[in-house]
């Protein structure tokens, strides 16, 4: 993985890699309940594929997550040095970014499982 | 710590510097002092205007308050009562809570960041005329008996009868919209001026915590504020041409504007609580006396929210008759949004365990913000579980726990801030007695005021009701709210006396009165010029962390100490380190804001009449302004190449491309504008989710046209691209004939691009299909012709010689616009050629 | 069946209450006072309102003690602690009330409300199901109330009042005909909109019987708030001689009524161009139907108790008790024809 993914990402950008991906998964699952739900039978799937197919976008939603924390997780250096992580270094602010990146993972993934959790209840598309 | 610092110029050369300084950065006087951009005087007319216009609003909730003081009362007339609901919903939402923020980070963002100015002053003039002029017309409308009277939501169908909401509803969608282009430019401006424009050495980690909430929620403006331009578009046609977007009879749905609305209305209840919250951020730190616990989590907290509150508008519309599914997603996404707010609390409390707490009045309204926002975020998790809702929605339950979120969430946090910042304002303290009295009669007031609507609404009582019968058992609820809320005003009123009284024979407060670490209490009130010389910055906050930081940037030994040049300048740096790049030349005293301000509102204003000559003659007027403001404004060739910026560094003072501060203006400008035609696009889906046959059996435009229109745009693109390819290589002619060419294509384009719809003859009042694709066909045209004008602009910039190999701003940016343009134009004309034949 | 009844109904309280109230004893006796009503959610007389309140009281227990929790641990940072707190044990703070604690409290919330909501409101396949229908479409400012059958055929249309069988789950079939209204009977469950070229449908099952009231809950125009119904649940079988007659007693004939005259002025000034009353020539279908006016406990959609003095007012000057109403004023009537007019309407039965 090392070889793929440099080290060195010199961008605020990667802070909102986890929160994007909530953000596609939120969609997703809104989206194909509202065209389902509007358009029975659309594509020629019962509810329960629905679910099914959400469900594993759900699993494929936190392993991008979990991979998204893991890089964070390494820009934080492993969780070497505790925070405030505020030197004026370069490093620091590399640390910095690590460890906020980390906790927006965490948040996004507690925010995927939330969205999730409707799926396991509601088995049709009544009002 | 001690870093780099510049020699001790003797005291005649410093007192010359300092004359220079003032000279370049004098705000005029007289009546001219109207004219001024800078960000001190922007922010205060900004922040003075919306305060007025809250006042305003809030005598209308008092007169909301007597009507109800008791059942079947004949005070107000149901006519008037229902628009002082609806304008003081409005006032409050678009004229105080939105305009406030941008009103104190125009007036503190530039020296929490050690900045002279923000990137683009004339912009912020721009904006805050637009909001005045805006808000003026539809405050005042309320006197003419014309105010809108649907609701601030301004659900159609009823909003769209022209019968029963008169005028009003065009002074609501048109004012408001031309208030929104304020907010976009607000916007633009802070993005930029955070990422940009920070004192050099204050990296990503060490910004003002303020700098992060305000940087993210520019950002949420960029995303939720456009679904509402497009709203109104859509809306606006309805009710001038009888485009029947939201009427059912003809293909339409209500619903479509309740999506958009609340796209636009959920992240707005972010908007306006996390600059409030980060307002606390800076308080809690300086009275706890040491640096805030948990700088990341707070980081997480803005981001997280940031994102988290676009996914909660459908919980507005838990009773519509959604599937049970999609409510449920969104009440999911509703209740992970408590997480990063619970955090922010905890931040504080973590930071006050950490350290020695000073209770002052700034504390007080802070203590006063949790207690009543808890409640507030409370039965908002309540409200957020969709069976739950379903009894409690559009009751007083809802109105208590909206106004528990926004006065906890907002007012309270905006007074302490009035009470902290005042003397960054004017060097003086307001009264800590006559604080204390404002405090508690507000916090009381509120309560006694609010707390009672809980029950009364459980019990039944529906919201915007202009009266209710006796028996119902509502009367007392309803009598105490209405003692409340008088006690609630007359503890703010003493809040507003407190800042408006004289103080000429009060002894000033000391420069830093309250110890505090950032930046901003360098300040020095009295002179215009920012800072004195922009500092290196070593620690989060650097006046508790580095000795003689005041002494150093007042003797002008760090960057830009002086103006021997005669222009405004500020430091940009870069995005992550905070190295410096560049030195900017920002824009100065200017008549013309004012005046393109002055026109467009014209626009808007005749519109809503429908004077249509007025309308073509005012933006004629607005485009001719803002082209002068650009031509003599922007990209100019500067005498120097680079700038001697002290230390001994030099600085270059013209780049382009991402590298300047207008690149990133115009990219975060049309992330905007994307996101109104994603909504346009949204909405041309959304119909056909809804129908069996979404084309309704009328007649598209075929594949012919939209298709051509699409490859006419590829080509101009491609020559725009070349355009830009031929200057770096020094060609000017080929420059110019790439150019040209690409303005012809551009031309057949849009006329291609119309072909479709007009050749087909689709009729847009007969049904919703035609409406939407003729709607989408002239959102890219005239985008399209946005793109003209900036052809002929690089054209004539060209020929002036403004814009040359080395100088190419203009072209870089006219190149980015590009960008969006013909990702506008391909999604555009794919999607009324294409997909009707492929469903 | 009267507004004083109606008033009365608002005695009854719920001692259950008591229990719960999580702040000072003023508040408790404010709580208290508030929950009864015959339009109160706190007041359940449904299935689903019952749900509801019982989720209200464990949120407001709930939410309570945590306000308590974190205020105190505000007041404690911010006045009596003697020593500052470690940056670590500070942050420590952070990761438990401010992360770990909601997120496990939240996800049960969330758990539960996604039980919750299709127990309360059942997948409903179709007209096949046999629930009992009742179609009401909202129009400003009343209610038009239609009672179907298998078939989907009007059994009986009335307006501004709602009966229903006790528990057995109805249909509401809800649609609007000019702009959006919400239909709510607090006591028995939530609302639903009915919006312009949508039908929605809501469940609600009584568990007790009585007067209660409903009322719109989006707004919906000047008159927003004077757009109430009254909900009577009755017993299964006097639900059922309600809903069909016995056929001596229909159809109201003008014959039976105890003025003919008023039935003459109503129709000679074009009343029934938008009333209807069923075996009279009046078949308007723009305004309610009066059919059984007499008996009904409101004029003008709950806004005024329905005597003859109050329809006398309601004919001369609608818009004075209703701010736009659509119904014309009749202000240029002989006295003596609006009196008739109003005796008439107040003796069908």
């Amino acid at each position: 993985m090392k070889s793929f993914i440099p080290r060195e990402v010199e961008t605020l950008w990667t802070l909102f890699t986890a929160p994007a991906v909530w953000a596609l998964h939120f969609l997703v699952c809104y989206v194909a309940a509202a065209i389902y739900c509007a358009k029975p039978g659309f594509l020629g799937l019962g509810f329960l594929d629905l679910r099914w197919l959400l469900g594993g976008l759900t699993f494929i939603a936190l392993a991008f997550i979990v991979l998204a924390g893991y890089l964070a997780w390494r820009q934080w250096g492993f969780g070497s040095g505790d925070p405030p992580h505020d030197e004026p270094t370069r490093d620091d602010r590399k640390l910095f970014q690590g460890f906020a990146t980390l906790l927006l993972c965490g948040l996004s993934f507690v925010a995927v499982i939330y969205t999730a959790i409707p799926l396991i209840f509601l088995a049709e598309c009544q009002s | 710590m001690t870093g780099k610092l510049g020699p001790l110029l003797p005291q005649d050369q410093r007192e010359a510097q300092e004359k220079r300084l003032r000279d370049v950065w004098e705000t005029p006087s007289g009546w001219r002092y109207w004219t001024s951009v800078n960000n001190s005087e922007i922010g205060l007319w900004y922040g003075c205007t919306a305060f007025i216009f809250m006042l305003f609003a809030g005598v209308l909730a008092l007169l909301i308050r007597l009507q109800l003081a008791v059942p079947d009362n004949t005070f107000l007339s149901a006519n008037f009562f229902n628009q002082a609901f609806t304008l003081h919903g409005t006032v409050m939402m678009f004229l105080f809570a939105v305009p406030i923020f941008e009103a104190v980070a125009i007036f503190l963002l530039p020296s929490m960041l050690g900045a002279r100015e923000l990137p683009f002053p004339r912009l912020s003039a721009f904006g805050f005329w637009s909001f005045a002029i805006g808000g003026v017309f539809v405050c005042g409308s309320i006197f003419f008996g014309a105010a809108p009277n649907s609701g601030w939501f301004m659900y159609p169908p009823l909003a769209t009868d022209k019968e029963q909401t008169g005028i009003g509803a065009d002074i609501w969608l048109l004012g408001l919209s031309f208030i929104e282009v304020a907010s976009i430019a607000a916007a633009v401006e802070l993005i930029v001026g955070i990422m940009k424009c920070r004192a050099p050495g204050m990296r990503v980690n060490m910004m003002p915590l303020f700098a992060w909430y305000l940087l993210i929620v520019a950002g949420m403006i960029l995303f939720a504020f456009p679904p509402l331009i497009a709203g109104d578009l859509l809306f606006e046609m309805q009710r001038m041409f009888d485009w029947p977007f939201f009427d059912a009879e003809r293909g339409g749905d209500p619903l479509l504007w309740q999506h958009l609305f609340w796209i636009f209305g959920h992240p707005e209840v972010y908007i306006i609580f996390l600059p409030a919250i980060a307002l606390m951020a800076m308080i809690v730190p300086t009275f706890s006396q040491r640096p805030i616990v948990g700088y990341s989590w707070i980081v997480l907290a803005a981001v997280g929210t940031g994102f988290l509150s676009f996914g909660l508008w459908v919980h507005h519309m838990f009773t519509t008759g959604l599937p049970q599914i999609s409510l449920a997603f969104f009440s999911a996404a509703s209740e992970a949004v408590v997480i990063p707010t619970g955090v922010q609390i905890f931040v504080f409390i973590a930071t006050m365990l950490a350290g020695r707490v000073i209770f002052s009045v700034p504390m007080l309204f802070g203590a006063g913000a949790l207690a009543i926002f808890i409640i507030g975020g409370l039965t908002g998790v309540m409200v957020a579980l969709v069976p739950f809702d379903w009894q409690a929605h559009d009751t007083y339950f809802v109105v208590a726990h909206l106004h528990y979120v926004l006065i906890g969430g907002m007012l309270f946090p905006v007074t302490a801030g009035i009470y902290y910042f005042y003397p960054f304002f004017n060097g003086k303290k307001l009264s800590d007695a006559w604080g204390k009295i404002a405090f508690w009669l507000m916090f009381v007031g509120f309560n006694v005021a609010f707390f009672p609507m809980h029950f009364a609404g459980l019990r039944g009582m529906p919201r915007r009701v202009f009266t209710y019968p006796a028996e119902m058992g509502w009367d007392w609820f309803n009598l105490i709210s209405t003692v409340g809320a008088f006690v609630f005003a007359a503890g703010f009123l003493i809040v507003v006396a407190d800042v408006v009284r004289p103080k000429t024979r009060q002894a000033p407060a000391k420069p830093n009165p309250w110890n505090a670490g950032t930046m901003e209490w360098l300040n020095q009130h009295e002179e215009s010029w920012g800072i004195r010389s922009i500092p290196i910055i070593k620690s989060r906050y650097p006046l508790w962390d580095q000795p003689d930081l005041r002494k150093n940037i007042e003797d002008g030994r760090y960057y830009l100490p002086d103006a021997e040049t005669g222009h405004r300048e500020t430091l940009v740096t870069s995005v992550l380190d905070g190295a410096p790049q560049q030195v900017l030349r920002v824009g100065g005293s200017s008549y013309v804001t004012m005046i393109a301000a002055f026109l467009l509102g014209g626009v808007f204003i005749a519109l809503t009449y429908e004077w249509w000559w007025t309308t073509i003659i005012c933006a004629i007027g607005t485009l001719i302004a803002i082209l002068y403001w650009l031509w003599t404004g922007t990209a100019q060739i500067p005498e120097a190449e680079m700038r001697d910026a002290g230390l001994g560094e030099r600085f270059p003072l013209y780049v382009s491309g991402p590298a300047s501060v207008g690149w990133w203006a115009m990219f975060i400008t049309m992330v905007g504008d994307g996101t109104a035609f994603a909504s346009l696009i949204f909405g041309y889906f959304f119909y056909w989710t809804i129908h069996d046959d979404f084309t309704g059996g009328q007649v598209g435009p075929g594949w012919q046209w939209p298709l051509a229109a699409a490859a006419l745009f590829v080509i101009a693109w491609g020559c725009m691209l070349l355009a830009r390819f031929a200057n770096t290589r020094n060609l000017a002619s080929t420059m110019r004939l790439s150019i040209a060419v690409s303005l012809l294509l551009t031309i057949a384009g849009i006329a291609a691009g119309l072909m479709g719809p007009y050749q087909h003859a689709m009729e847009p009042t007969l049904h919703v299909y035609p409406a939407t694709v003729w709607i989408l066909a002239i959102w890219t045209s005239t985008h399209g012709a946005v793109a003209l004008i900036m052809q002929l602009y690089c054209l004539a910039r060209s020929y002036a010689g403004y814009l040359t190999a080395d100088y190419d701003q203009d072209l870089c940016n006219v190149v980015l616009y590009w960008h969006f343009m013909v990702f506008t134009a391909v999604v555009t004309y794919l999607t009324i050629g294409l997909f009707p034949e492929l469903r | 069946m009267n507004v004083e009844r109606l008033a009365g109904a608002a005695n009854r309280s719920r001692k259950v209450i008591y229990h719960f109230c999580p702040f000072s004893l003023a508040i408790c006796l404010l709580v208290l006072s508030s929950c009864s009503g015959v339009q109160s959610a706190l007041d359940p007389a449904g299935r689903e309102a019952d749900a509801v309140a019982t989720l209200f009281w464990v949120m407001v227990a709930g939410g309570g003690l945590i306000w308590l929790c974190v205020m105190g641990a505000f007041l404690f940072a911010g006045r009596f602690k003697t020593q500052p707190l470690t940056e670590r044990r500070a942050g420590g703070i952070i990761v438990f009330g401010g992360v770990a604690f909601p997120v496990v409290v939240l996800a049960g919330l969330i758990a539960y409300a996604g039980w919750l909501m299709p127990a309360m409101r059942p997948w409903f396949a179709g007209e096949g199901e046999g629930l009992r229908r009742i179609e009401i479409t909202a129009e400003q400012y009343w209610w038009r109330v239609r009672y179907l059958d298998d078939k989907g055929q009007v059994l009986r249309e009335s307006a501004n009042e709602v009966f229903m069988p006790v528990d057995e789950r109805v249909l509401f079939v809800l649609k609007a005909k000019d702009v959006i209204h919400s239909f709510w009977i607090p006591s028995l469950g939530g609302k639903m909109d009915a919006i312009p070229g949508r039908v929605n449908n809501l469940q609600l099952e009584a568990t007790k019987t009585g007067s209660y009231r409903g009322v719109c809950a989006e707004f919906c125009g000047t008159a927003h708030a004077l757009m109430a119904f009254t909900v009577e649940v009755l017993e299964k079988q006097a639900f059922e001689d309600w809903l069909r007659p016995k056929a001596s007693s229909t159809p109201v004939s003008a014959a039976q009524t105890p003025d003919a005259g008023g039935l003459d002025a109503f129709l000679k000034n074009g009343c029934g161009a938008c009333h209807a009353i069923d075996g009279t020539q009046a078949q308007g279908a723009i305004g309610p139907n009066l059919t059984g006016f007499g008996t009904r406990p409101t004029v003008a959609a709950g806004t005024l108790p329905n005597t003859t003095g109050h329809l006398i007012r309601f004919i001369k000057t609608p818009d004075l008790i209703k701010p736009g109403v659509n119904m014309p004023s009749y202000n240029m009537l002989l006295q003596a024809e609006v009196e008739a007019i109003s005796l008439y309407l107040k003796g069908l039965k």
